[in-house]
Formats: structure tokens, C-alpha cells, sequence
């Protein structure tokens, strides 16, 4: 099993690009297994370990899944033909129940395994499979298993209890091929179902209303294969941005969207970092020593959940106290392992009472999900002395090239 | 009294015949840079009008550069008066 080490107090320097969104290529890969004419060529696929699995899971159900020599992938899906998921592959992570959607669009029935995912807290698919039950599927849970049978699924009005991405995301693909018009009330507004919606419209889907909480899907008979350019990875840059902001840097993002990173951007900035908007990129230039904010997650446009815990590895070294609240998710199993490394956090419930400490020292920490493993790298990027990161395949999963870009950016940091 | 009082200070201002023109000529460039890029132009600018996500309009000929220079209000504004001034 490989490690990260990481021999901190370095200031990041220098300028990186941007990776595709992993949230946004889970969606997307799946659905352009959707076309039935033509193939979907997909540009900015980061190549993380959770999209490796989504493209295992295509092939496994009879689509054809390729890279090119540009590094873009193909996704031919005129073959899919199996109904059943395999257990090995879902298991692994939480959108691949995507496929889900998919097979129930495309062939009218699935069965697929209840999914695995990082483990911050239990998130049942309960919404989506109300949502398919709506869309007219008949469906079961058995031996672990959601076994779906619909034909042709119909449109309905669905109101979507909690504004769940997974959930949205599942259903619009879904609804897609369905007979009639769908509706999501109090459907999610991030930017990833937004980018969804744009790649359906362009294979002929008629989707309105992504980035509000009403979405209406006018189902359509087939889709077809486009070319197509995921949005960029507003988490992986907010990450960059704290790990600038934790060890004192100045550094420059390359493709980024501005306006996804709008709340993060304004608690830096209250943190007293320096942020200048560019076309397409931002330059973050940090203090020597950051002030403590507070911060509570919200669904987006608030703070993203997927940023909470390297904000807080940045609260750690700040000066004064913050309060972070965490309303998205069950997501403080990690403040142990940045205790192990000087820091003096409190948690009680969903809130984290962080107290600056002027300086973290390096430690053997162990990686509990995925966000969690990048809060604690950037904590080594600013501690002093030698940290080793245990348990690096987690964090594989959706940081394509992590430590090379760190190491561009100045860190010292390798894997063994 | 700070010297900056007693000098003659000049003032920009902008008729609402100049805004109009401006939204049009903005939207017009997005237009093309949207249907340049195979996008149904219609159905993008109103899910940006919606949601004000940029990621629905191309950066392509600076397209999404261009619109952020317009607050939506004033877009929306400009279309609703347009279309009742036709009709």
C-alpha cells in the first residue's frame, strides 16, 4: 500500500492548471451511454480512479469506452444491453448508482447494487428511487440489490425532498427518454447538473430551468453522440486555493469559472488572501498568517461541503477562532488526524471550534475519505517537519495528478 | 476644504438609448458565438438569464466575458420592453 510524504513549510509558488470536474464527468460518462446514434466525445476528463470505475461499469453493461491519443474519451453506447450492474464495481462509490438512470432510460429495467461512496455518514438512495417509482418503475430492493422494471418510464412531477445532487442528476437522466414531461422541484443548483443539462441539450434533449431548484425535462424519443468539454473542478480549486492560502503562497489557477467559487472566494478573502479575478483564472496571493473565519456548508451557491474539511486544515494555523458548521453531511471523523499533527480543534455535533495554533507539526496521519485527504495534505504542505499520508488511494479517486502539481508548485511531496 | 473641490470634475453618464444598444450588440455576439458552437443560442441565454451560471455561454469569441459586463437584470429588462414596445 502506498504512502504520501510530504516535508512541509514551503510557500506554494508558481501556476497550475486546472482538472474536468469529477462530478461532472461521473454524470456526463453515464450519460452519453444515453445516444443511440453516434458516439460522445468527452474533453477535461480528469483521470481519477472513481472515473476509471464509472467507465469499468459502462463496459461491464456492453457499452464501448475508449481513450484517444488526445486524451479525450469515447463513449459508444448504441450496444448496451445488460440490465444487471456488477456488485464489485458499484460498491466502490456512490455515483456509480448513475447507471441506475441509465439502464432504466435506455432498456426500461435494472438492477443494480445499493452503492458504497467515501464514508462520511450514511446517504441512502432513497430519493432516487422514489424518484423512478414516480417516473412509473416498478421497483424492489432485494438481497441488496434496487431491481427496477418500467418499459418506457412516464414523465411526472417530482418533488425532491432534500435539493440532492445524486438525486438530480439521477432522475434528469432518467427523464430524458421518457414519455412526457418531467419536473424536479427543489431539484440541486450546482454547477454540475448544470453542466449536465447543457451536454443532454446538445444530443438533443430538452432540458430547462438547471442552476434553479424547478427543472422541466421534455422526454425525447433518442439522443444522439456529441463533442463535449466538461466545466472545470471548482473543489480541486478551492483545494489549490487553501493549500496557497495555508503555507503563505502565490499562486495562479488556470481554467477555472470565477463565479462557481464565489462563497469560498469571499471566506479567503475575509481570511485575509488576496484574490484577483483573470480570464479564466484567479491569482491568490496569501498573508503570512491567515485570520480565523467562520463558515457553515449550504447547498450551492453557500459553501461547498467538499470544501469544509480543507478550510478547516487552513483555519488550523490561523489566528483566532473559528466556528465551522457542517449541515450537508456527517464529516468530522478526520479532526482526529489533524490533532495528531498540533491542531487544537473541539467538535460538537456538526460544529468544529477550530483555535488557531501558530504552527502544525508533521505526523503519520491516515486518510479517512476523500475530502479529508486533501485537507491533510495541504495541513503538511504548512507543517513543520516530515508527514506521512496513509491510505493515498482514497484521494486518487478524484485529484487526477495531485502530487505532481503540488511538486510543480513548489512542495515537496512524493509517494512510496 | 480638499483641493480636489475646486477643480472642474468631468462626468460620464450613459442614456438608456446607449444601454439599449449595448445589450443588443452583447447579446447579438453571444448569439453567434453559441450557435458557432452548436448550442441552441434561445435556450442558453435564458437557462444564464435563470440561473446565472456562465458555463451556459461559449467562451468562445470571448462570449462569456462579454455578458458578465451586463448585470441580468438589466438584460431581462431590456428584452421584456423591447418585446411589449413590438407587440
Amino acid at each position: 500500500m502506498s504512502r504520501l510524504i510530504v516535508e512541509g513549510g514551503r510557500p506554494l509558488r508558481g501556476s497550475v492548471e486546472i482538472s474536468g470536474a469529477k462530478n461532472s464527468a461521473l454524470a456526463i460518462v453515464v450519460a452519453a451511454a444515453l445516444a443511440t446514434e453516434g458516439e460522445c466525445v468527452l474533453d477535461n476528463i480528469p483521470r481519477g480512479s472513481d472515473v476509471a470505475t464509472i467507465c469499468q461499469i459502462l463496459q461491464d453493461l456492453g457499452a464501448e469506452v475508449w481513450y484517444d491519443d488526445q486524451d479525450r474519451l469515447h463513449v459508444k453506447g448504441q450496444n448496451l444491453h445488460k440490465h444487471q450492474a456488477s456488485y464489485d464495481l458499484v460498491r466502490r462509490m456512490r455515483a456509480s448508482f448513475y447507471s441506475a438512470g441509465l439502464l432504466l432510460a435506455r432498456l426500461g429495467r435494472a438492477e443494480v447494487p445499493l452503492p458504497g461512496g467515501c464514508a462520511i455518514g450514511s446517504r441512502p438512495v432513497d430519493y432516487h428511487i422514489k424518484g423512478f417509482s414516480q417516473l412509473g418503475a416498478d421497483v424492489t430492493i432485494e438481497h441488496g440489490y434496487m431491481k427496477a422494471e418500467a418499459g418506457r418510464l412516464k414523465g411526472s412531477h417530482i418533488y425532491i425532498n432534500r435539493a440532492s445532487v445524486g438525486t438530480t442528476i439521477n432522475l434528469m437522466i432518467a427523464a430524458s427518454l421518457a414519455e412526457g414531461t418531467t419536473v424536479l422541484e427543489n431539484a440541486a443548483k450546482e454547477p454540475e447538473v448544470v453542466d449536465l443539462a447543457i451536454f443532454l441539450n446538445g444530443m438533443g434533449a430538452k432540458v430547462r430551468g438547471a442552476g434553479t431548484d424547478s427543472i422541466r425535462i421534455e422526454g425525447v424519443e433518442t439522443l444522439r453522440g456529441i463533442e463535449y468539454s466538461i466545466i472545470p473542478d471548482r473543489i480541486e480549486a478551492g483545494t489549490f486555493m487553501l493549500a496557497a492560502a495555508i503555507t503563505g503562497g502565490d499562486i495562479v489557477l488556470k481554467s477555472v469559472v470565477a463565479e462557481h467559487l464565489r462563497v469560498p472566494i469571499v471566506k479567503l478573502e475575509e481570511a485575509g488572501v488576496t484574490i484577483t479575478r483573470g480570464d479564466n483564472e484567479l491569482h491568490v496571493v496569501a498573508p503570512n498568517r491567515l485570520q480565523a473565519v467562520d463558515v457553515e456548508t449550504l447547498p450551492y451557491p453557500g459553501f461547498p461541503t467538499d470544501l469544509q474539511q480543507p478550510f478547516v486544515a487552513a483555519m488550523c494555523v490561523a489566528e483566532g477562532t473559528s466556528v465551522i458548521r457542517e449541515t450537508i453531511f456527517d464529516r468530522f471523523r478526520y479532526v482526529d488526524e489533524l490533532r495528531r499533527m498540533g491542531a487544537d480543534i473541539k467538535t460538537e455535533q456538526n460544529t468544529a471550534i477550530v483555535r488557531g495554533v501558530p504552527q502544525l507539526t508533521g505526523a503519520p496521519v491516515e486518510i479517512t475519505d476523500l475530502r479529508a485527504g486533501a485537507a491533510l495534505a495541504i495541513a503538511a504542505l504548512a507543517a513543520q517537519g516530515r508527514t506521512e499520508l496513509y491510505g493515498v488511494e482514497i484521494l486518487d479517486r478524484g485529484y487526477e495528478f495531485f502530487e505532481d502539481k503540488l511538486r510543480q508548485l513548489g512542495a515537496q511531496i512524493y509517494r512510496e | 476644504m480638499n483641493d480636489a473641490h475646486d477643480k472642474t470634475a468631468l462626468f460620464s453618464y450613459r442614456t438608456l438609448e446607449e444601454d439599449s444598444s449595448e445589450v443588443k450588440a452583447i447579446l447579438r455576439k453571444v448569439y453567434e458565438a453559441l450557435q458557432d458552437k452548436g448550442y441552441n443560442p434561445f435556450g442558453q441565454i435564458v437557462g444564464y438569464l435563470l440561473s446565472g451560471d456562465p458555463t451556459f455561454i461559449t467562451s468562445h469569441k470571448n462570449a462569456r466575458s462579454l455578458i458578465a459586463q451586463l448585470e441580468r437584470d438589466v438584460i431581462l429588462e431590456e428584452l421584456v420592453k423591447h418585446y411589449l414596445q413590438k407587440s
